[in-house]
């Protein structure tokens, strides 16, 4: 398995990392946002970002545990918080709003109302947005990833 | 994203109903991104602009709607077949969007990898982008064009998720309005 190719406009290179720097920002919560972005990646079955993302979490002292059973952490018991949990509901209903055959049981076809007021009891308005912001630039770097094919580990992409 | 605030119209459609009988009562949105999150939007709006170039813009509406359509954004298909229409884009050509493969005589052979590129790269969970589709895109555009255009689908899915996570409200766009 090669990489596809490793083009990509400057200016994209540029804005990209702009926009999740901003996210990042907003949100105020580097322990939260490890998790959000390692489980979109999940999904979108991005290598390069798992091999990325996961290493930071680990750096950051996210519990190995709430790595570990991040895949099927709506079953998980008490390893995440409310809060938490709220934030990764609304990480796969917005990954998976095609409405497929996707494994994310809150997926599938908008932003469901319940998935939305509990984020929206778990972060105010600026927070929120900072979140929305935050899954979708993960999302963006996942598509620029997995279609070009860049592997993990790889520093040319 | 935000509603045209000086046009507090009951609803956004544009004609009266056919039969007479009124619509259903125009939704409020969730949540306004952009005014709450300010450099989130300016970071958008410079990858959009980056993502641009270069691309035949006939193509790129087709690729924005067919995102839109998958991703099933009220707004940006409200924005992105306005801006078709006001473009020139026939009506057919956007009506046979969502069964693009069985209307392929609408489209350009370009047209038509591009449009299985947006397809795969949008509904990514269910599998990576595959290879027949990666190649057949690369057929019909070089290098620097098929970054850009990995690049503007990966925008219109961008734009597409937070119009839905916000419920933006659609009806109000007029064309050229973010030109």
């Amino acid at each position: 398995m090669s990489v596809r190719t490793t083009h990509l406009d400057a200016e994209v290179r540029a804005a990209m990392p702009a926009l999740g720097a901003a996210a990042k920002k907003g949100l105020g919560d580097p322990a939260l946002a490890e998790p959000v972005q390692i489980r979109a990646s999940q999904l979108n079955q991005c290598a390069y970002c798992l091999d990325m993302h996961l290493p930071i979490a680990r750096g950051q002292d996210v519990p190995e545990r709430r790595l570990d059973l991040l895949s099927a952490w709506e079953e998980a018991g008490d390893a995440y918080t409310e809060r938490e949990r709220a934030a990764l509901a609304l990480t796969e209903a917005l990954t998976v709003p095609t409405g497929g055959t996707g494994p994310a049981a809150s997926g599938g076809r908008f932003v469901p109302d319940d998935v939305y007021r509990a984020a929206a009891e778990h972060f105010d308005g600026i927070r929120l947005a900072h979140l929305i912001a935050l899954i979708t630039a993960v999302n963006g770097w996942n598509r620029l990833m997995v279609t070009r094919r860049i592997p993990p580990g790889s520093t040319e992409w | 994203m935000t509603t045209n605030g000086t046009d507090p119209a009951p609803t956004a459609a544009a004609a009266p109903h056919p039969g007479g009988t009124a619509y259903h009562p125009e939704h409020t949105p969730r949540l306004e991104w952009a005014k709450l999150a300010p450099e989130v939007y300016r970071a958008m709006a410079r990858l959009d602009a980056a993502a641009r170039k270069g691309l035949d813009p006939v193509l790129l509406e087709l690729v924005k709607i067919r995102a839109s359509q998958l991703n099933h954004c009220a707004f940006c298909l409200d924005m992105h077949t306005k801006d078709a229409l006001a473009a020139g884009e026939s009506a057919e050509r956007i009506i046979q969007l969502s069964a693009w493969e069985e209307s392929r005589h609408f489209y350009t052979p370009k047209e038509l990898a591009a449009l299985e590129l947006t397809e795969a790269v949008t509904v990514l969970t269910e599998g990576f982008v595959p290879d027949g589709v990666y190649e057949n895109a690369a057929k019909h555009f070089e290098e620097q064009e098929l970054a850009q255009l990995i690049a503007a689908i990966t925008v219109i899915n961008a734009w597409n998720r937070f119009g839905v996570a916000c419920r933006a409200v659609p009806g109000h766009y007029r064309p050229g309005q973010h030109a």
